[in-house]
């Protein structure tokens, strides 16, 4: 009799939960969800497509972006664009033709590099479009893009690969020189010594000793890979030359510093510590 | 000199160069006070070494040259250079640097003793000889740092090679021009 009683409770509950579930869901039938196998990150290059010669060149001729959908209903798109240290907000409407689907996405507008996205996605494999800035008068108003799906995952193993070279082609350091009463000027570049493809600054505990020998480019470059691999969007041009033609390296966040694991941020602040040496020592007098 | 000195004050365990020690500075006992003694009393060694080579001082206020002489060993044998040997034990750049600057610290502790008795036994001829190699020493404090803005100007090298070079580079030149110019002393 007492389990029939159970029983009996039990299935109850079991309905009363049921109905409110059926509930919710006949609430919201315009807000189903379509297209979701669109969802997620569409990674490439954001290619300067108009820009104004008239201005000095500062921005670069590209930069890595993501644009992540995150919802598709019938009338609205919410989205994201992570880009060279921007990160937005996208909202906008899409409309399907056939295999085609064309979006208009746009950012907030409150942000003077604002503008709006107009894409389509093909086959579901390839994102195509532009991006016009709200404001004409920027240094560059478009750029185009074609972007593919890729998704972000954190993993401390990935290298900066072992066949490219690092060199800071953004801050050459210029010697006038003068022969034969002609005066010509001669850039030299900074190349990242090996050591930034053979340290994991994620994995390893790093000691003193083991980034002793490094020049101030490679400690730089150990520490943004941290940052890298957490898929933050960097600000500085300087950073993005090296790490925007990562394979692996997806902008994902503005603000990755709640991800690091105890490992990472003790390393960050042991390079700090050396580049910091490095800046103030290494061509001056002293030691 | 006086400006590298100025650095490390106040006293403070993460400034300057100690900034890539926080290694020896946890690990070492005393790496840090050692430090200090030979940072604080070098910079007085050196000031006090050029005047000693002025005639005018020796000849008008033969006291002064002495007091300051007597200062500038003292100072060497109890402090600089045992400082100068501990920290040695622990130079960066590894085996090349370490046995540069514990031999470095060993001579100079040398030539000053043997530049003290000499004065002592009124030996004249050998105090200014040992008295400018002990100098010759205390200068590599200038020409090692001289000589690392050179290699990095020139060659842009990892740092740690740098010190291994300049570790030698500081003094070995210093000693060689010194014993050149004694020997042609004698000659006369």
């Amino acid at each position: 009799m007492k389990k029939l009683f159970c029983l009996s409770l039990l299935v109850v509950l079991f309905s009363c939960k049921e109905n409110k579930t059926t509930k919710n869901k006949a609430k919201a039938p315009e807000e189903k969800e379509i297209l979701t196998e669109l969802y997620g990150s569409w990674v490439g290059e954001f290619i300067v497509k108009e820009r104004d010669k008239s201005k000095e060149e500062k921005e670069m001729y590209s930069n890595k972006i993501n644009i992540v959908i995150k919802k598709i209903t019938e009338n609205k798109v919410i989205g994201q664009s992570i880009v060279a240290g921007n990160n937005r907000p996208l909202e906008g409407k899409m409309t399907k033709t056939g295999n085609k689907v064309h979006f208009i996405l746009k950012e907030p507008g409150d942000d003077k590099n604002d503008g709006v996205f107009d894409f389509e996605i093909e086959d579901n494999t390839l994102m195509k479009g532009i991006w016009v800035a709200n404001n004409p008068k920027k240094e560059v108003s478009e750029r185009s893009f074609e972007l593919t799906k890729k998704d972000f995952k954190y993993d401390p193993d990935v290298m900066l690969s072992e066949g490219e070279m690092y060199v800071d082609y953004l801050n050459p350091k210029t010697q006038k020189n003068e022969e034969e009463g002609e005066e010509y000027s001669e850039d030299t570049y900074r190349i990242a010594s090996p050591a930034v493809h053979t340290i994991n600054s994620s994995t390893q505990k790093l000691d003193e000793s083991d980034v002793k020998n490094l020049k101030k480019l490679d400690l730089e470059i150990l520490r943004n890979t941290i940052y890298a691999r957490h898929g933050l969007t960097f600000k500085a041009k300087k950073v993005r030359q090296f790490f925007d033609r990562v394979d692996w390296y997806i902008p994902i966040s503005s603000d990755v510093s709640s991800e690091l694991t105890s490992t990472e941020q003790q390393n960050i602040v042991l390079l700090k510590r050396f580049e910091k040496y490095a800046e103030d020592n290494y061509d001056t007098f002293g030691r | 000199m006086i400006k590298i000195t100025w650095q490390y004050i106040p006293i403070d365990n993460n400034v300057a160069f100690l900034q890539i020690k926080q290694t020896e500075i946890t690990q070492i006992p005393f790496y840090y006070p050692i430090f200090y003694v030979h940072v604080y009393s070098s910079i007085f060694v050196l000031l006090a070494g050029f005047f000693q080579f002025s005639s005018t001082l020796l000849k008008k206020f033969p006291v002064t040259h002495r007091n300051i002489g007597k200062f500038y060993v003292f100072t060497v044998l109890f402090l600089s250079a045992p400082s100068g040997l501990f920290i040695g034990l622990f130079a960066n750049g590894g085996i090349y640097s370490k046995v540069s600057f514990i031999s470095l610290s060993i001579l100079w502790f040398y030539f000053t003793i043997k530049g003290f008795t000499a004065i002592k036994n009124r030996k004249v001829t050998n105090h200014k000889a040992f008295m400018l190699r002990s100098f010759a020493l205390t200068f590599s404090a200038i020409t090692l740092r001289f000589w690392k803005i050179i290699l990095v100007y020139l060659f842009h090298p990892p740092p740690m090679d740098v010190y291994q070079i300049i570790a030698w580079l500081g003094w070995i030149p210093n000693l060689l021009i010194v014993e050149y110019y004694i020997y042609n002393q004698l000659k006369k």
